[in-house]
């Protein structure tokens, strides 16, 4: 048998095993491409502006930072019954008297940032931007009920945004949460559908998408490590 | 007066762009999803990378429409996108989903074996064996796809063809060659 021969039997058995999956079809619609298409053309033509953007934000998180570090001009007006408050342009970060952390989210952008925010509440914690994750990072098993015990999302009230509510008290000793958004809504929305409920959800993956192309926003758990979560 | 026949021409332009976009993709996706499938083995999977691909295509369609084979730029452009994807499931969120989780080797007709030996493969092989023999390209036209001489296809293929036949049953080229 001569190299040409393996060839063909190499792409014989290949195009037979593409065509098996004649029952395979694409599920994103044209819309949806074309959508989330525009949508990025747009943000590369905003290019330009977000480093205008990054220097308000940073100035925001700057005097939120001095808030929180006991600045006396502020220390004031915090109190049991009043949230910690960092505000970034894409999401808001809010410390709650209990302990529990909500998460306001116009657009996943700046998840550095929303990194660091979260660490600096004590949360252990990853947020990856979309497809891209730190590769330290190893998933923590996990039920569905320690998932709800942990996370659930709601709608903010009077803004329609996104809201994500952590308890970081359910949290595992050694687990740490994991934030991002995947390509498109599908598998976000039936991840989130299973632990938060149909209204929810769909609220959810509605601002998401409204703000961020197709974007889903999407959580799970993780090893907490100093690579990983910082802590 | 002159502003609004350029406004016109340039309305029609992003239309004819969107029309061809369209039958671009309504005429090739199928095809790049079953062989972005065939090289990642996961359904959900293949489904994302080939809508970010497409997506991409869209936002640089005039330069991916001028291109000799647009839609081996999809299919490059999917399986480079795999690479750090976090959508494999051993990361995922434990959320009770393995029903829907579909691996491509339950739907196919041929050995598990020869699509773990795909995968496998150096990045390169799998490109070369990819655009030869799933997309059918020629040698040559390969070759300037991928930026490299068509001695270096030929080499590429060789190698990868011999670790993938290795892992196709004996009898299947026996009647192949019968």
């Amino acid at each position: 048998m001569n190299d040409s021969d393996t060839v063909d039997i190499v792409r014989d058995c290949l195009t037979t095993a593409k065509d098996s999956l004649a029952g395979v079809h694409v599920n994103t619609p044209l819309d949806t491409i074309v959508r989330n298409g525009r949508a990025r053309r747009r943000r590369h033509r905003l290019t330009g502006l977000t480093g205008a953007i990054a220097v308000t934000a940073g100035i925001a998180l700057a005097v939120s930072a001095l808030a929180l570090s006991g600045h006396p001009a502020s220390q004031s007006g915090h109190s049991a019954s009043h949230p910690l408050i960092a505000r970034l342009a894409a999401w808001t970060v809010a410390k709650q008297a209990n302990g529990d952390i909500t998460i306001t989210i116009r657009e996943l952008s700046d998840p550095s940032r929303l990194q660091s925010t979260l660490r600096g509440d004590g949360v252990p914690a990853t947020v990856s931007p979309s497809t891209q994750f730190d590769p330290s990072c190893q998933p923590y098993p996990m039920t569905q009920a320690l998932f709800t015990s942990i996370y659930h999302a709601q709608k903010g009230v009077g803004s329609g945004n996104t809201v994500l509510v952590i308890h970081p008290s359910a949290l595992p000793n050694g687990a740490g949460i994991q934030i991002g958004a995947s390509l498109d809504g599908r598998a976000g929305d039936q991840a989130l559908r299973q632990v938060a409920g149909n209204q929810t959800v769909h609220q959810l993956v509605h601002q998401v998408a409204a703000l961020a192309g197709n974007s889903v926003l999407r959580v799970g758990l993780v090893y907490a490590s100093q690579q990983c979560t910082g802590s | 007066m002159a502003k609004g026949i350029a406004l016109v021409m340039r309305v029609r332009g992003m239309e004819q762009e969107l029309t061809e976009f369209a039958e671009f993709y309504e005429s090739t996706r199928e095809d790049c999803l079953r062989i972005v499938l065939l090289n990642v083995g996961d359904r959900d999977l293949a489904q994302d990378l080939v809508a970010e691909a497409y997506t991409r295509a869209w936002v640089s369609w005039r330069k991916v429409r001028a291109l000799e084979v647009p839609r081996a730029w999809v299919v490059r452009i999917a399986l480079n996108t795999h690479v750090s994807s976090w959508r494999r499931r051993r990361r995922e969120v434990a959320l009770g989903d393995h029903d829907t989780a579909m691996h491509v080797e339950e739907a196919t007709a041929v050995s598990g074996d020869l699509l773990a030996a795909l995968r496998r493969l150096p990045a390169r092989q799998r490109e070369v064996v990819t655009l030869r023999l799933l997309l059918d390209m020629d040698t040559e036209t390969t070759a300037r796809v991928l930026g490299i001489a068509p001695g270096t296809v030929s080499a590429h293929l060789h190698q990868a063809v011999a670790k993938l036949r290795a892992a196709i049953p004996s009898h299947y080229g026996q009647e192949i060659s019968k």
